[in-house]
């Protein structure tokens, strides 16, 4: 039996002992699927664990070791994807009651990359019902019902990768993936004390997953540590003739080393002052923290401003005339009243009444705020804030009401589809975790990724895990 | 700029303006899928005082026009969140519309045209296999 310790170790860790040979990725494979057995429905985090086939995978991976074929850092490593990643023959439920019995005869471009490098897939990780798009005002909306934050259980992890956000901090597998339309990874992996990266939009193939929102959705790892994610990605990201939105070859193609320029000249932080009009006090304490010690391991830290602009409402705009769009034959068959949530049963028919005009008049606001993104990048690598001005919040609050705050740099980066990181940076008196949030031009995913290294190896934080028993 | 931004109109204005609206939007000889009755001032959401004359009007016509198609499914407690949400979306496009925009400022969007050479190579299927449009969501 591992040690709860071997559980907790990042894939770098768990990829050295694999490599030696000192760890074999069945009794790995073993462990993980054990604990979320136990683990798994106390937080309701999984849609489906996968037992047969994940040790089908873990036996081929230990097997092509032991013939000394190994992949690389994710060779028989267990994961958990997002449910609605297609794979095939297994139910993918998209976390909504109408899809509850939906089986694809394919796999999505993301699982068939992770199995090329031998990552083990051992579930589907619960998610939010549609990812949200349709609205929705309590954490039980899902097929799966509400995710318990590991740590504090009476507090939720944030949507809609809330599975996946879980599954991490809980020591459920070595990774997880995430998808994030405005929120969804940057949010869990705050509010679960693990580093969750956004990449720029057009990296990573959305092929075989769930549309919500075709000019925002994005799909990103969440796990124990940046360099994890940065690991994670190079085994993501790519183009791919199956999904036309991502990037070419040379620009979507990510290789898991920092630009040599960024080597060079170190990392210009911009520490944002107007990404949120106020923190709850433990937030606030752990975030002036953070900002304290940058200075110290980055190039530069000066103040930054976002360019003031209807950006919510643009972003929100764009949303709601996709996912008018993308649901719109569940919206107008009234299936979607099979939701479980209040708002997302009637939110799609206020979606269904958005013209072609004010959603080309947010494209156009889009355009320029991409040009005046760009422009603000000429002065900084990375722009950096907290994740959220928040913590964890109690399972039961109205999200509608009680999360309620502006959130710019949401609609910001998902409107430019720029990359962010979020990473642990301490933690509330209630012992909830915060996250601090690096943001970086469209593109510059190393630079966003480097600079959760370079905070990581400054603190310990990424390190804490809570006490599930 | 949106000149009617604040702008007051009476009660009976709004009423008027707002049963006229949503009387266009329902095609002749089409039958109400439930009961969509013009809004006072009292029934109207939150936040229904900071949008113009004309916003306040466009968002109640919002509301009818979901209440002609789809009336029928919603409870009352529902109804309140579609007319709730109509409000919200109406502020959203009041700041929208108001940022200043040139007719040549065009949309982040683009086509990309399909050229041939990014074509997916076409594979002969393998004997049995399910047809390309099958495998589809």
């Amino acid at each position: 039996m591992l040690k709860e310790s071997i559980l907790y170790e990042s894939v770098g860790e768990l990829a050295k002992r694999i490599e030696t040979k000192q760890l074999s990725p069945v009794e790995l494979t073993e462990a993980y699927l054990e604990r979320s057995q136990k683990l798994g429905p106390q937080l309701n985090a999984y849609a489906r664990l996968l037992p047969v086939e994940a040790l089908d995978q873990a036996r081929a991976a230990e097997k092509d070791i032991h013939r000394g074929h190994y992949r690389g850092p994710l060779h028989g490593i267990p994961y958990a994807a997002k449910d609605l990643l297609a794979v095939k023959g297994v139910q993918t439920t998209w976390g909504a009651k109408p899809f509850g019995e939906q089986v694809f005869d394919y796999d999505a471009t993301v699982i068939e990359h992770l199995r090329n490098v031998g990552a083990v897939l051992l579930g589907k990780a619960a998610m939010i019902e549609l990812a949200g798009g349709l609205g929705y005002m309590y954490a039980s909306a899902s097929l799966q019902g509400e995710t318990r934050n590991p740590w504090d259980t009476s507090c939720w992890t944030c949507g809609s990768s809330s599975g996946s956000g879980a599954i991490v901090a809980a020591g459920l597998a070595g990774f997880a993936i995430g998808t994030e339309t405005w929120g969804s990874i940057v949010c869990p992996a705050a509010f679960c004390g693990v580093s969750g990266f956004r990449p720029t939009y057009g990296r990573v193939s959305r092929h075989g997953a769930m549309a919500l929102s075709y000019s925002l959705d994005k799909i990103g790892p969440m796990a124990r540590s940046a360099e994890d994610c940065t690991r994670i990605f190079a085994a993501m990201a790519g183009h791919d003739p199956l999904d036309r939105s991502t990037l070419a070859v040379d620009k979507a193609a990510f290789t898991n080393s920092p630009a040599g320029d960024l080597k060079r000249r170190g990392l210009r932080v911009g520490w944002l002052t107007n990404a949120w009009k106020e923190y709850e006090p433990g937030v606030g304490k752990a975030i002036q923290s953070a900002h304290k010690i940058l200075p110290r391991h980055f190039a530069s830290v000066r103040d930054a401003a976002l360019p003031e602009g209807p950006w919510e409402d643009a972003a929100g705009v764009v949303l709601q005339a996709e996912v008018a769009s993308s649901f719109g034959e569940l919206i107008r068959s009234g299936r979607v009243k099979e939701l479980h949530d209040p708002q997302g049963r009637v939110g799609g028919y206020v979606n269904l009444t958005v013209t072609g005009g004010d959603y080309t008049t947010a494209q156009r606001v889009r355009e320029i705020l991409q040009k005046k993104m760009d422009a603000l990048f000429e002065s900084y690598d990375v722009l950096a804030t907290a994740a959220l001005p928040a913590p964890a919040s109690p399972l039961t609050m109205n999200l509608i009401t009680g999360l309620a705050f502006p959130d710019p740099l949401g609609a910001i980066g998902n409107l430019c589809g720029l990359p962010a990181l979020s990473v642990p940076c301490g933690f509330t008196e209630k012992n909830l975790p915060v996250g601090l949030q690096f943001i970086g031009r469209a593109g510059d995913d190393a630079a966003v990724l480097e600079a959760g290294q370079t905070f990581q190896r400054a603190t310990q934080w990424h390190r804490k895990h809570p006490k599930v028993a | 700029m949106n000149k009617s931004k604040g702008q007051k109109i009476d009660r009976r204005e709004f009423t008027r303006k707002s049963a006229l609206l949503s009387a266009a939007m329902v095609p002749t000889g089409m039958a109400f899928e439930g009961p969509a009755a013009a809004a006072t001032n009292e029934q109207l959401p939150e936040g229904a005082e900071k949008l113009s004359a004309e916003g306040r009007v466009e968002a109640e016509a919002r509301f009818q026009q979901i209440m002609s198609q789809y009336g029928r499914r919603f409870d009352s407690e529902e109804q309140k969140l579609v007319h709730e949400g109509c409000y919200i979306l109406q502020g959203s496009l009041e700041r929208l519309r108001a940022f200043p925009l040139e007719n040549g400022d065009a949309p982040a969007l683009y086509l990309k045209p399909l050229l041939e050479r990014e074509k997916k190579p076409q594979s002969a299927p393998a004997a049995g296999a399910a047809p390309a449009a099958a495998k589809k969501p």
